[in-house]
């Protein structure tokens, strides 16, 4: 049985730090579906530590976050935010399919429903949603839309009944390390809604390229801008399991 | 006695018929009062029954005071077979409710779902009829939305809607076609309704039965047939009616009705004040013919009785003219749906909270007979009090010789 592979994920976990260290580059796969399956294992590895700043641009407010994550690599993170003071200590923790916040003015830690997942991340153009991601595995059918000696440009189309309100997306990828460097997200009336560029990548101890800053663009009118960058990032750790309970959510977890 | 009360309305013609217009009048106010009040409250509950909830629902007694999936109705055949079982139930219809989230490209909204048997969901509920867009579903993977819902989520037929959902078995995920959207002109159902195939929100909540069972009944049997499905359920499972489904909210309208008792009274006393001061005046013009039947040996006593009998043979003259009036009325406007666009052009925008639609048809009870007699008795009652006890009090010599 394939493993899931979370699409919005493979940007978001930059982010929730749901990825880790990609392998070194290999042979570009000639099928499509085999090349989606290489980037996606690309950026599965082992855990991090890291810290980001986001930056979240709403018209003329402009908000800039510092957060502290914690990923063992695969479905779990701890994400607390350190700055503004205001927001300071508000935790999130994925586990799974599962997302739960803790709120320090209420000193209370809430699962969120389905109802509460189109809420927007810290203000940011990512929802929580977004970061539950969807299974490319699942739901997505690659092609290759484009190919030349740089990229190649994949298409991913829904799958029937898949669960993704996308009519497509388009991902390119960097040839031939298979650094994911757009992905665009397009309405089912063929425009573009969402864009997320990747950028900065970075070696670490023999590995493939990490991208330590992703723009996420609501394309829509009105819509925002979201700047993530990595300030420091320690690579190919293993958080202990106590770092992805309820208590650690509250409490933080040092290890 | 009564002859003799009826020969006087006779003999005073003009008189007689402008009390017989007073009564008949407020009879007939009292009937449309009451038939509009009963009328736009039936048009609430039909409307609860057939657009938001059922007509009689069947579910598990937790289920009614936690509506959770883990309270789902799991012995759906065996309460299948108990309501299809009675002589009044039209059609029986599972649905199962899971709180989702619908996901479009530019926006996400928490809902309810409803997993319905496209088959017979329509034996049950007016809300496939009101697919003006569209189709009803058909098959798995389809949805119809409230075409207000549609617009907030801004997605169109033909266009895939992801549904997010935390069910029994953790979270859960599908995409919907979007095949109908519903616009039955209530906004309470426009704004809130998704439809999709029963076993797709089976595979979203985990239920493998189903949270309800909705249940077809003419309308005004509701209460009654679920007392009786209540005999054959078993432990733990129960059949509400729609003021049970409703709960608060047709404990509040109840309420309401009841609170409207005394303005209906109104109408009652005002007509017998009407008749009142048409007898007093009566009265005072008819001294000297009073003086003479008193000095001719009538007792006072009988005197008052004989003007107490005109109020009555009066206000049943004119009772009986606003009864025919008042039921004609209520008849033709139980008929014909000329109250509903009326109240929706006035009120629409007040009213939207409710399930209401523009088809409001008065209601036409016998009780409403009971109501505007009260206006007689109410005559009745006044004329002992003032007229007849000014007759008692007159004196035969000083009478006869009062003015003309």
């Amino acid at each position: 049985m394939r493993r899931p592979k979370r699409l919005t994920a493979m940007v978001v976990c930059l982010l929730l730090a749901a990825s880790g260290t990609p392998s070194l580059s290999q042979d570009v796969p000639a099928d499509a579906e085999a090349v989606l399956d290489a980037v996606v294992e690309n950026l599965r590895g082992g855990g991090q530590r890291a810290t980001i700043e986001m930056r979240v641009e709403d018209g003329e407010d402009v908000e800039t976050y510092r957060l502290a994550i914690i990923s063992d690599g695969t479905d779990r993170a701890l994400t607390r935010v350190l700055e503004p003071a205001r927001e300071a200590g508000q935790a999130f923790l994925v586990n799974g399919n599962d997302l739960f916040i803790y709120a320090p003015r209420l000193g209370r830690t809430l699962r969120l429903p389905p109802s509460g997942r189109s809420d927007s991340f810290l203000g940011s153009d990512l929802s929580y949603n977004d970061l539950a991601g969807d299974d490319v595995a699942r739901d997505f059918t690659a092609s290759i839309a484009a190919r030349d000696e740089a990229t190649i440009t994949l298409s991913l189309t829904p799958n029937e009944n898949a669960a993704t309100p996308y009519g497509e997306v388009r991902m390119n990828v960097r040839l031939p390390d298979l650094a994911p460097l757009r992905l665009t997200y397009f309405d089912q009336r063929n425009q573009a809604v969402k864009r997320i560029e990747l950028s900065s990548f970075e070696l670490h101890d023999g590995s493939g390229p990490v991208p330590t800053r992703f723009d996420v663009v609501d394309l829509r009118p009105d819509g925002g801008r979201t700047v993530a960058r990595w300030l420091d990032a320690e690579f190919g750790v293993t958080p202990p399991d106590r770092c992805f309970t309820l208590e650690a959510l509250e409490r933080g977890c040092e290890w | 006695m009564v002859k003799l009360a009826w020969r006087s309305l006779f003999r005073q013609r003009r008189r007689t018929a402008l009390l017989i217009a007073v009564v008949a009048y407020a009879t007939l106010a009292i009937l449309f009062f009451w038939g509009f009040v009963d009328g736009f409250l039936n048009s609430i509950y039909q409307g609860q029954g057939r657009l938001v909830a059922a007509p009689v629902a069947i579910h598990t007694e937790a289920y009614q005071a936690d509506p959770d999936l883990s309270h789902a109705l799991t012995e759906l055949a065996a309460a299948r077979e108990v309501a299809a079982a009675h002589p009044a139930v039209s059609a029986v219809s599972a649905r199962l409710d899971v709180p989702v989230l619908l996901r479009s490209p530019y926006a996400s909204r928490g809902a309810n779902l409803r997993g319905v048997e496209p088959s017979t969901e329509p034996a049950v509920s007016d809300v496939p009829g009101a697919v003006k867009e569209g189709r009803f579903l058909a098959a798995q993977g389809e949805v119809v939305l409230g075409i207000a819902l549609a617009r907030d989520l801004d997605v169109r037929l033909g266009e895939r809607l992801a549904v997010d959902a935390n069910g029994l078995d953790g979270p859960a995920a599908t995409g919907l076609t979007v095949v109908g959207f519903v616009d039955s002109g209530v906004e309470q159902v426009d704004e809130t309704v998704v439809l999709a195939h029963i076993d797709d929100a089976r595979t979203l909540s985990g239920v493998t039965t189903a949270t309800s069972l909705a249940v077809g009944v003419p309308f005004g049997r509701e209460e009654a047939v679920a007392r009786a499905l209540n005999q054959d359920l078993s432990a733990g499972v129960a059949a509400f009616g729609i003021m049970d489904q409703m709960g608060d909210l047709a404990q509040g309208l109840a309420a309401e009705r009841l609170q409207m008792l005394p303005l209906g009274l109104l109408f009652s006393l005002f007509a017998a004040v009407a008749v009142t001061s048409s007898l007093v005046v009566s009265v005072m013009e008819r001294t000297r013919e009073f003086g003479v039947m008193l000095a001719l040996g009538m007792s006072h006593r009988r005197l008052g009785l004989m003007v107490t009998t005109e109020a009555v043979l009066g206000s049943l003259l004119g009772l009986g003219v606003g009864l025919v009036l008042g039921y004609a009325l209520l008849v033709w406007l139980a008929q014909v749906n000329v109250l509903g666009p009326a109240i929706m052009a006035a009120y629409g925008d007040f009213l939207s909270g409710l399930a209401l639609t523009n088809d409001v048809r008065a209601d036409v009870r016998l009780e409403y007979a009971m109501y505007a007699g009260f206006t007689v008795v109410l005559a009745a009652v006044f004329a002992v009090i003032t007229p007849a006890r000014r007759v008692a009090r007159l004196v035969p010599s000083e009478a006869m010789r009062a003015p003309d």
